[in-house]
């Protein structure tokens, strides 16, 4: 196998673990069979997974060096405007441009 | 509907030609040539996924061993679907689509968004996801053909992917309004930040649902 061959064979097994981990709850699940578990863990589950998202990408931040403050920053910037404006836009926009500023400072 | 499509998936494109330019970039480093790149996005389409693909390709690791650890890097995706069972409709081509387009920030965005009065759902979410892909594979092809400096600095980009999340936090606040699962969901990150940090996100899913399925049962025995 070339290096070519290798990337490429490497893709289309990615491709395929990738593409069975987001197909498995089609496969087992049929929709609106009156599941009333199912249907409270559907509900459920997009406020919770937000959340852990949301800590998943703050992890990394050094909390005792200056990023912990521009990162506090530029995440009030975001959370503020989303809460006065409701644009989700204009809030990801500034609070990235905010955040930019003081790294790139 | 197409126009009202690309107005709801911008916020992604933010966040995904940042996130595909630092992968393209890194993805040189492998001296392949760029389209390579493009492909990863075109059929693998994983944020994280590719990232660490970078790694692995680099040290020549099995197959065997790319499949083991793409699946369960991604295996906090067989919990998304669960929100899309009646959504995405019959199946169909379109619905194999979008299964395959189910990212963490797809699944965030349309778990978050009002569906316009009128508009049929399943293609409304069908263009939303075509978008985002567009921006992801655009990204990475941006990243992987420019020479090593870009004429602008995207250094801080990468925030735009946690703004998006935290607005989409506050959407979902705005919607559920109730503290239960947002005080389950913050728990169980810290947990599983402690005990299982390589693993986070899948364990502190886990955790999540295994939770709010007990807290449902005390209830409902209450009730009774």
């Amino acid at each position: 196998m070339n290096e070519i061959e290798y990337l490429l064979a490497a893709i289309l097994v990615m491709a395929i673990s990738t593409y069975l981990t987001r197909l498995t709850p089609f496969l087992m699940f049929t929709p609106g069979k009156e599941n009333a578990k199912l249907n409270f863990v559907a509900k459920n589950t997009p406020p919770m997974v937000m959340m852990i998202l949301v800590i998943y990408m703050l992890k990394e931040v050094d909390y005792l060096s200056t990023e912990i403050f521009y990162t506090l920053f530029a995440l009030a910037v975001t959370v503020g405007l989303q809460i006065l404006k409701r644009n989700a836009l204009l809030s990801i926009v500034s609070g990235t441009i905010v955040y930019m500023f003081f790294v790139q400072m | 509907m197409i126009k009202t499509a690309l107005k709801t998936s911008l916020p992604i494109l933010f966040g995904f030609i940042p996130l595909g330019i630092a992968f393209g970039l890194l993805f040189q480093e492998l001296n392949y040539p760029w389209y390579f790149a493009s492909l990863m996005g075109i059929i693998v389409y994983a944020g994280a996924a590719q990232f660490m693909a970078i790694g692995l390709l680099a040290a020549g690791v099995g197959l065997v061993e790319i499949a083991m650890s793409t699946f369960l890097l991604n295996s906090r995706h067989m919990f998304y679907g669960i929100a899309f069972l009646e959504s995405f409709g019959n199946w169909n081509l379109r619905k194999l689509y979008m299964i395959f387009g189910l990212t963490d920030e797809t699944y965030a965005l349309m778990t978050s968004i009002n569906i316009p009065k009128g508009f049929d759902k399943k293609k409304y979410f069908f263009f939303i996801t075509l978008f985002a892909q567009i921006y992801w594979v655009l990204g990475c092809t941006i990243g992987a053909l420019s020479s090593e400096i870009l004429s602008f600095n995207t250094e801080g980009m990468e925030f735009a992917a946690t703004a998006l999340f935290v607005v989409l936090l506050i959407e979902q606040w705005i919607m559920v309004k109730r503290l239960l699962p947002f005080m389950i969901g913050f728990i169980a990150s810290f947990i599983a930040l402690m005990f299982f940090i390589d693993h986070m996100l899948i364990v502190a899913i886990i955790i999540s649902i295994g939770s709010i399925l007990i807290f449902r049962l005390v209830n409902k025995s209450h009730d009774e």
